[in-house]
């Protein structure tokens, strides 16, 4: 095309165009680059740091809640000793889970499923561990008379909630992600085949291909709960005393 | 002559890049469309210009009022509810796509025919 009176004619048109095309193209990268910032950046290390800064506060607190309970139960068994209480307190600081308890028992072990990956889309729900089956599987250990239950490290005890929190389940208010791992001390044929139940919840994982292992153990040790559990408005009725 | 629409191209983009700030993210999408309205505009231009019919008054007011409808169209949709804003970029994108295809059929004939021109064909 040559230069003349013909070709001219588009030069002016498209220098504008281009002007307009170029700004606009301006705006939107720019735009684009502040809203990855926002959402990734600032957003991550402002939560990255307030759950490390928590995290820390949390533990101290654990260890201050160890020391303190420590003392209370010297206490408690001076005082239940000259009543011979001893034994009466024990069970019931086992069964409430304010102290640490071994014994023989199971482990039990599920994680995500192995399908996940090659799932469509949508279907991601069905191959990770809700907290309904995690629900479940805490009251089949129940039901098959465990003594003292601990999901990841977490004792469950009376008030033990376990609760769906965005992509993390949460028990005792601390959240947890796969691998879950039970630990139920009590008799240990008892929970295998009440776990294994046909028509179960491993029965329902495991048809999904969910990883779940399952091994019973001579002997396990499960931590106490961290904050235990309070009463406010609950008081004993009084006995009535007959004359 | 093809070098100053070229820099107006980069000279906007940098004037906007650098000075203006960031438009709030509820006007992104309407930029988006704005933009693929405008790539349409010129691409069609293109096309227009290999066929002889170009003209530059329809060429701009085509690019300002498309641009302009098209992202109205998606702020309708958006008030709406309905996704007219995947109405416009389909409308479009198979525009666009039509148009170049056409341009590079005009281009590869215009070559051909020079070709042919130039070398006489084998009698047989």
């Amino acid at each position: 095309m040559g230069l003349g009176p013909g070709a001219r004619r588009w030069v002016m048109p498209l220098t504008v165009v281009c002007i307009v095309l170029g700004g606009m193209l301006g705006i939107q990268v720019r735009s684009q680059e502040e809203r990855g910032e926002m959402r990734v950046g600032r957003q991550t290390s402002a939560l990255v740091a307030m759950l490390t800064r928590n995290q820390a506060q949390l533990e101290q607190q654990g260890a201050e809640i160890e020391r303190l309970r420590a003392q209370l139960a010297q206490y408690e068994e001076e005082a239940a000793r000259e009543r011979g209480l001893v034994r009466e307190l024990q069970a019931s600081r086992i069964l409430l889970g304010t102290v640490a308890v071994t014994g023989p028992g199971i482990e039990l072990e599920v994680a995500d499923s192995t399908m996940r990956a090659s799932a469509g889309a949508g279907g991601e729900d069905l191959f990770v561990v809700h907290d309904l089956q995690l629900l479940q599987i805490t009251n089949e250990l129940w039901a098959a008379s465990a003594e003292a239950i601990a999901l990841n490290g977490q004792r469950l005890t009376m008030g033990s909630a376990i609760i769906c929190s965005a992509r993390l389940i949460e028990v005792n208010g601390v959240a947890i992600a796969s691998p879950f791992v039970f630990h139920a001390v009590g008799d240990r044929d008892k929970l295998v085949s009440a776990l294994n139940i046909r028509g179960g919840v491993l029965d329902g994982l495991r048809l999904l291909e969910f990883p779940v292992k399952l091994t019973p153990k001579e002997e396990m040790t499960i931590p106490p709960i961290a904050v235990a559990p309070k009463h406010t408005y609950a008081q004993p009725v009084e006995r009535e005393t007959k004359q | 002559m093809i070098a100053i629409p070229f820099a107006a191209l980069i000279i906007g983009f940098l004037a906007v890049y650098v000075l203006l700030p960031p438009v709030p993210p509820r006007w992104a999408d309407y930029v988006a469309i704005a933009i693929i309205a405008g790539l349409d505009a010129f691409v069609g231009a293109a096309r227009n210009w290999l066929e002889r019919s170009f003209d530059e008054a329809i060429f701009i007011s085509g690019f300002f009022v498309n641009m302009a409808l098209a992202a109205l169209l998606a702020f309708f949709g958006d008030k709406l509810g309905v996704d007219l804003y995947l109405a416009v970029v389909v409308a479009l994108g198979i525009r666009i796509f039509s148009n170049l295809g056409r341009t590079r059929a005009l281009l590869v004939s215009a070559r051909l025919e020079a070709r042919r021109a130039r070398v006489p064909a084998p009698s047989d």
